[in-house]
Formats: structure tokens, C-alpha cells, sequence
């Protein structure tokens, strides 16, 4: 009769990419790292209301926002909002593919999306250059500072979910995800749809009201 | 309670002469290690050495305020020293103290896992420290830092030294903070055993989480607040500085809502390694196990709702200070709730005073001072003359060292052999921590009478009416040193010539002693039962070993 030696390791779901997953657990994306996922996004979420909270105290001492003889903030914020909003979209339409195990389908949105935000960031880039044109910057006033401050706090947490966004896309190509295994592609969902809410967020507060 | 003995490794010294010490060897194994208790031990290290650091800093302010006059430091040499002393001992020890040496290194053992939920991001924390310490020590390197501890503008904006330097140490540190709080919040959600429901987890485990919430809610402020104030010197963007419509005032909200919660950071971890001292040594279940742990919950969300109480002073309107100082007065419920459960629980206990204990004692006596002291400076009239005196200083010396640093001490006596496999000297234990004590009170307790005469903090002389307390002070300080040092060098020696440490030399009932000492790589061959971990019942003295150990087991080899 065999010894029955402890067995120690956990099983895992089906093969055949069983050797892909890593050590740390059984089922992925797992609970603890959705959930992880949220916690973190809770912070950052604690992050941006801090910064628009500022910006709300700062233009409360304002009477008149803009204050007078300032220019309009430029009118290309419209469409970086349609650009990060499509690029929403497609990375949902990404999340879908991996579940129902469209490989093609999940390459191409990725790309997408990698593109979309890489075209948010170029157009963010303009509203600034159109600003700087006209002489407008971040030390000309606290108008002006709050919205450099602002937009390029934001880029900056685009650009870090670009490289993840990078990453997801690059490894998609190697057939690493599918519908048993995509915590990748689904933090990366989680983080993209977040930027997309806190963008629509600040655009409201610094160009609709 | 067969349960509980069940779950012990019949000779764990035996079945585990491969232990996470032994398991892998060189020092890649170490910098590289996944392994929670590695990276408990690799902080522990870090951050006894940045108390060295800060002690001294300590200590050169303390010779410079001797006798009135100049000492040994110029005017701005000491504005640079407190500061450092403040900064290194607030974002590299405290903050991080308890929570990512011990708690990491306990936590997944307390919860019967193998590790926490994120072993590579908690490494990935461990470094973030790690780079935050570098730029303190860098700006140390650089010329330094004379603006205090927190950085207050307009001052900040306009000092030659190296804020933009220490600012992204603390961001970073803040981000390795955040880091940590978010793996303990999952770990403790998803890995507790089957079993352990919340009201069955170790208090140091309620205490870990609520402190985590903290580090994830609060942090992101600071982080704003420094990259604002990066912005600020960069680019004269104009937030804090009113010749371009700012407000340094905002400054100070968007610091205080930050760090009124960190103080909970740092508090809540103490009171839960109180939690456990207490019981274990008084040999009898914790008294209100149930409040003790809502209250943690209580402090965490309380201490969201108060940090104007450090702006009386600032030209808050007269309606905010009332707010805030009668919210201030409601967080003392909670704490108090917490001191009167550990009295509870000792009430009729048997008492044993071993080191760890004795730093519980010291803990509850010195909070105790510490958190009264704390009504007179929330009551609004008394806070006007108190403010920015000597007084503010003995108070938060008295919660933050007198409570925290006190209940890290008796946590590393407590987890030492549990973490290292070695006994110390019992005898020098005890008389570290009643030097401790003794200097602790004759540095702090006269800084109350010359603040409440009006002696000014951050200053680098004083008057001839002050020089009693300050003499008497600078002497306290020296007594401490010397305790600290004694410690250095017995659990130093502790860990050559240290008797080998039994499995439960304390007699706890929390997981973390059903291991052996120190507990193997992967902590538990099996998942271990889980029972009342505040029943002792179920343990008696072995007089071989000088340790607990589970009932039925004696009974079945004498
Ligand atoms: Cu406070």
C-alpha cells in the first residue's frame, strides 16, 4: 500500500495552462485579489476627492470663476472626455472577450484601448499647448494652477495604467488569459473604468459648473 | 479543550529543525524573500536602527537645551535636529513600528496561514520603506530640515533645505503604508481559518485591521497635501500662499486630516498588543472582548472627524473650534473603554511580571497620563495658553512614546522568542524597563510644568525661570538612553548565548504559540484548530521546558 504522504500543494483548476498560474492561490482572479483591487482604487478614489476638495476650497475665495480676464478653459476637454469614454467602452467589450475566450477579440480591444488612452493623453497635451499659446501657466494664477494641477494628476495615473494596460496587451498576445484565468485584463478593467469615472468627475467640477 | 492541544506539533522543536531562519541561507534568500516573517524581521531591523537614528537626534537636542546658552548645536543646527528627531521618529519608526515589523511577522501566523494575502507586494512595501528611509537619510546628507516634523507652510515654501527631499521620503513612506494596510485588510478578510469568525480573532488582529483602514483612508491626504507642497516650491502654483490668493491655513487642514488619523495609526496597534499582554499575563480571559474591538473601530472612525483640534489657534471660526473640540472629547470614550477592560481583565488575575508585562503597566500608566493631559489641551480655553508649549510636547511624548513605543518594546520582548528562538535575561528585561520608566517620567513630567508656565516648543534657549526642568529633562533623557542601550545589549547577546525558547514560554493561546520557536517556513503543516484564544484553561506549566504546554499532553506521558 502507498504511503499516504501530506499533501501540501492546492489543487488548481483544469489544465492546460495550470503552469501560468502563479503560486499564490487557487482561483484567479481570486476574492483577495478583487478585492485588493478595490482597496486600492478606494484609496486613489481618497486621493482625487482630497485634490478636488482643495480645488473647491480655492475657488470658494474666488466671487467670479474664471476670474476676470481669464480665457475659457479649451474647448478640446471635450474631447479627451469622448476619447477616455470610448476607450471605456472598448476595454469592457475587452473584459467580455476573455470571458467568453475570444482571443482575437480581447487582442484587438486591448490595442484599442491602449491606443485610446495614448490618444487621451496626446489630447491633454494640446488643451495644454493650446493654453501655453496664449501665455496661460501653471504659476499664472490659482485658476490656471488648480487646472495643470489637476489634469496632470490624472495624466500621471493614466500614464501608470498605460504600462499596466501595456503589459495586459503584450501578454494577451501570448494567450496567457482566458475565461479561467484573467486577473490581468480584469484589474486593468477595474483601474481603466476608475480613471474614466474620476476624468468625467473633474470635468464636470472644472468645465461644466 | 482538546480541540486547542490537538492542534499542537507533539515536540515542535524536533519535528522542525528546519525553521524560516534555517529554510534557505545568504543574504539573497533574505532580500528576496517572500516570506511575511523574513520581511517582518528585515522592517525590525530597519526600523530599530532609525530609532537609533532618531534617539540621537534626541539626545544632541536634549545636551543642547543642558543649561541656558548655547551647547553644542547652533541656533539652526537645533531647528534641524528636532525637526529630523520629529520626521525619523514619526514616518520611519512609529507609523511603521508595530504594524510591519510585528504585525507582519504575526499576523498570517495568527491567522493560521502561510502567509499574508500579497507576499511580492508586501516585499514591494518593505522596499518602499526602504527608499522612503534613503531620502530621509539623504536629506540628512544634503544639509537638512528646519521646518518641524510637519512641514508647515508658508515657512516650508520659503527654507533653503531639503523639503522637496523629505517630502517625497514621506509620500513614499506613505505609499508603503498604504500598501501594508490594504494586504492586512485582505489577509484578515479572505485567509481567517475555518472557525475564526470576527469575534474569535486575537484584538491585536481588530486592532491591525482598523489601523488599516486608517493607512488606506487617511494616507492618499498626506499624499496630496505633500505633492501640493512640492507644486508649490516647483512651480508657485499658489494653493498655500496668499500673495497669490492661497490660503496656508488649507495646508494645515489637508496635513491634520492626514495625520490626526495617523495618530491612531500609530496608537490602535499599541492598544491591541496591550490587549494580548494583558490577558496572557494575568493568566485570564480579556474582559470585554466585544468592546474592546468595537472600540478600535470606534477610535479609526472617530479620528476621521477631529483633526481641527490642532488648529484652535489658527483662526478657525469660533463655531469649528467648539465642533472640533467637543468631537475631540468623544474619541476619549473609546480609549478610555479600552484602559478600563484592561483593568478589568487584571482585576483578580494572576499577575506574573515578566518584561513584557511590565511594559503593559508602564503602557497603561503612561497613556493614562498621556490621554488626560490631552482634555486640557481639547478644551478650548486652556489649549490657548497651552499651544505650541512645553505641555503639547510631554502630551504626545506621553501617547506616542510613553504608549506606542512602550507597547512596541513589550511586543518585542513578547514575540523576541518567538521570532529569534532565544530567551532573554529576564533580569535585565526588567530593569531595562524600569530605567525606561524612570527616565521616561524625569524627561517628560517637568516639560508639563515648564509648558504650562509658558516654556515655547522648537526653541533653542530659554530663560532662567526654566532651566530646573529643563536640566532635570535633558538628565530623564540620559537615564532613557542608557536603558536602551542595556537593551541593545542583552537581546543582542540574547541571541548567541539566549536559552532556546520553548514553543509557548508565556503561556499564550493565540496561534502564534502553537508553532514552534521560531515557527517553520510555511508555519503550519496543517491548518490548525482554531478555539477561545484568550482560554487558557486548557494550558499548564511544564517546569522541563519552562513553558505551557496543552493539558493532555502531560497527562499522557507522566
Ligand atoms: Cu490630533
Amino acid at each position: 500500500m502507498i504511503h499516504n504522504s501530506p499533501v501540501s500543494c492546492k489543487k488548481y483548476s483544469p489544465e492546460p495552462v495550470a503552469s501560468a498560474l502563479p503560486p499564490d492561490g487557487p482561483v484567479y482572479p481570486s476574492r483577495a485579489g478583487t478585492m485588493g483591487m478595490w482597496i486600492f482604487l478606494t484609496s486613489l478614489a481618497i486621493l482625487f476627492a482630497a485634490s478636488m476638495v482643495g480645488y473647491l476650497v480655492v475657488r470658494s475665495r474666488f466671487e467670479q470663476w474664471p476670474p476676470e480676464g481669464m480665457p475659457p478653459l479649451p474647448a478640446g476637454l471635450w474631447a479627451s472626455t469622448i476619447v477616455i469614454m470610448l476607450s471605456s467602452l472598448s476595454i469592457q467589450i475587452a473584459y467580455h472577450c476573455v470571458r467568453a475566450d475570444k482571443q482575437g477579440g480581447l487582442i484587438a480591444t486591448m490595442l484599442i484601448t491602449t491606443l485610446l488612452g495614448v490618444v487621451f493623453l496626446f489630447t491633454q497635451g494640446l488643451n495644454w499647448a493650446w493654453l501655453i499659446a496664449i501665455n496661460e501657466k501653471v504659476n499664472s494664477g490659482l485658476y490656471m494652477s488648480t487646472f495643470y494641477l489637476l489634469t496632470a494628476l490624472h495624466a500621471l495615473h493614466v500614464i501608470g495604467g498605460l504600462i499596466y494596460l501595456g503589459y495586459v496587451t503584450a501578454r494577451s498576445f501570448t494567450g496567457t488569459y482566458h475565461s479561467a484565468f484573467h486577473p490581468g485584463v480584469k484589474y486593468a478593467v477595474m483601474y481603466w473604468h476608475f480613471l474614466g469615472v474620476v476624468w468625467l468627475v473633474m470635468f464636470v467640477m472644472i468645465f461644466l459648473i | 479543550m482538546t480541540t486547542i492541544s490537538s492542534s499542537y506539533d507533539p515536540v515542535p522543536e524536533l519535528a522542525h529543525g528546519n525553521n524560516y531562519l534555517t529554510h534557505t541561507r545568504g543574504v539573497l534568500s533574505w532580500l528576496f524573500t517572500l516570506d511575511h516573517k523574513r520581511i517582518g524581521v528585515m522592517y525590525l531591523v530597519g526600523i530599530l536602527g532609525s530609532f537609533f537614528l532618531g534617539g540621537v537626534f534626541a539626545v544632541l537636542v536634549r545636551t543642547e537645551l543642558l543649561f541656558q546658552g548655547e551647547q553644542v548645536l547652533t541656533d539652526d543646527q537645533y531647528n534641524q535636529m528636532f525637526t529630523l528627531h520629529g520626521a525619523v521618529m514619526t514616518f520611519l519608526v512609529i507609523i511603521p513600528g508595530i504594524p510591519a515589523a510585528l504585525g507582519n511577522f504575526v499576523l498570517p501566523i495568527m491567522l493560521g496561514a502561510k502567509d499574508v494575502a500579497f507576499p511580492r507586494l508586501n516585499l514591494a512595501s518593505f522596499y518602499l520603506w526602504t527608499l522612503g528611509a534613503i531620502f530621509f537619510l539623504a536629506v540628512l546628507a544634503s544639509g537638512g530640515l528646519d521646518t518641524g516634523w510637519t512641514f508647515y507652510t508658508p515657512y516650508s515654501i520659503e527654507t533653503n533645505t531639503a523639503v522637496i527631499g523629505a517630502t517625497a521620503g514621506a509620500f513614499i513612506l506613505g505609499f508603503s503604508s498604504i500598501l501594508t494596510g490594504m494586504n492586512f485588510i485582505v489577509s484578515i478578510h479572505q485567509l481567517r481559518p475555518p472557525g475564526m469568525t470576527w469575534f474569535k480573532m486575537p484584538l491585536f488582529l481588530w486592532a491591525l485591521y482598523a489601523t488599516a483602514i486608517i493607512q488606506v483612508l487617511a494616507t492618499p491626504v498626506l499624499a496630496i497635501t505633500l505633492l501640493l507642497l512640492i507644486a508649490e516650491r516647483t512651480f508657485q502654483v499658489g494653493i498655500f500662499d496668499p500673495k497669490l490668493g492661497g490660503d496656508p491655513v488649507l495646508y494645515q487642514h489637508f496635513f491634520w486630516f492626514y495625520s490626526h488619523p495617523a495618530v491612531y495609526i500609530m496608537i490602535l496597534p499599541a492598544m491591541g498588543v496591550i490587549s494580548e499582554l494583558v490577558s496572557v499575563f494575568s493568566r485570564k480571559h480579556i474582559f470585554g472582548y466585544r468592546f474592546i474591538a468595537y472600540s478600535s473601530i470606534a477610535i479609526a472612525l472617530f479620528g476621521f472627524l477631529v483633526w481641527g483640534h490642532h488648529m484652535f489657534t489658527s483662526g478657525q471660526s469660533n463655531m469649528m473650534n467648539m465642533i472640533f473640540s467637543a468631537l475631540t472629547f468623544s474619541v476619549s470614550i473609546p480609549s478610555a473603554i479600552k484602559v478600563f477592560n484592561w483593568l478589568a481583565t487584571m482585576y483578580k488575575g494572576s499577575i506574573s511580571l515578566a518584561t513584557p508585562m511590565c511594559y503593559a503597566l508602564i503602557f497603561i500608566f503612561l497613556f493614562g497620563i498621556g490621554g488626560l493631559t490631552g482634555l486640557f489641551l481639547t478644551t478650548l480655553a486652556t489649549d490657548i495658553q497651552l499651544h505650541d508649549t512645553y505641555f503639547v510636547v510631554a502630551h504626545f511624548h506621553y501617547v506616542m512614546m510613553g504608549g506606542t513605543m512602550i507597547a512596541f518594546f513589550g511586543a518585542l520582548h513578547y514575540w523576541w522568542p518567538k521570532m529569534t528562538g532565544r530567551m532573554y535575561s529576564e533580569m535585565w528585561g526588567r530593569l531595562a524597563a524600569f530605567l525606561v520608566f524612570v527616565g521616561f517620567n524625569t524627561t517628560f513630567f517637568p516639560q508639563f510644568v515648564a509648558g504650562s508656565q509658558g516654556m515655547p516648543r522648537r526653541y533653542a534657549d530659554y530663560k532662567e525661570m526654566y532651566a530646573g526642568y529643563h536640566f532635570v529633562s535633558s538628565i530623564g533623557s540620559y537615564i532613557m538612553a542608557v536603558a536602551f542601550v542595556i537593551m541593545a545589549c542583552y537581546l543582542l547577546h540574547s541571541l548567541f548565548r539566549g536559552r532556546k525558547a520553548p514553543a509557548n514560554p508565556w503561556g499564550a493561546n493565540t496561534l502564534e504559540w502553537h508553532c514552534s520557536s521560531p515557527p517553520p517556513h510555511q508555519n503550519f503543516d496543517e491548518q490548525p484548530a482554531v478555539g477561545d484564544c484568550y482560554d487558557y484553561s486548557g494550558l499548564e506549566y511544564d517546569t522541563a521546558t519552562d513553558s505551557y504546554v496543552p493539558k493532555s499532553r502531560t497527562a499522557v506521558t507522566t
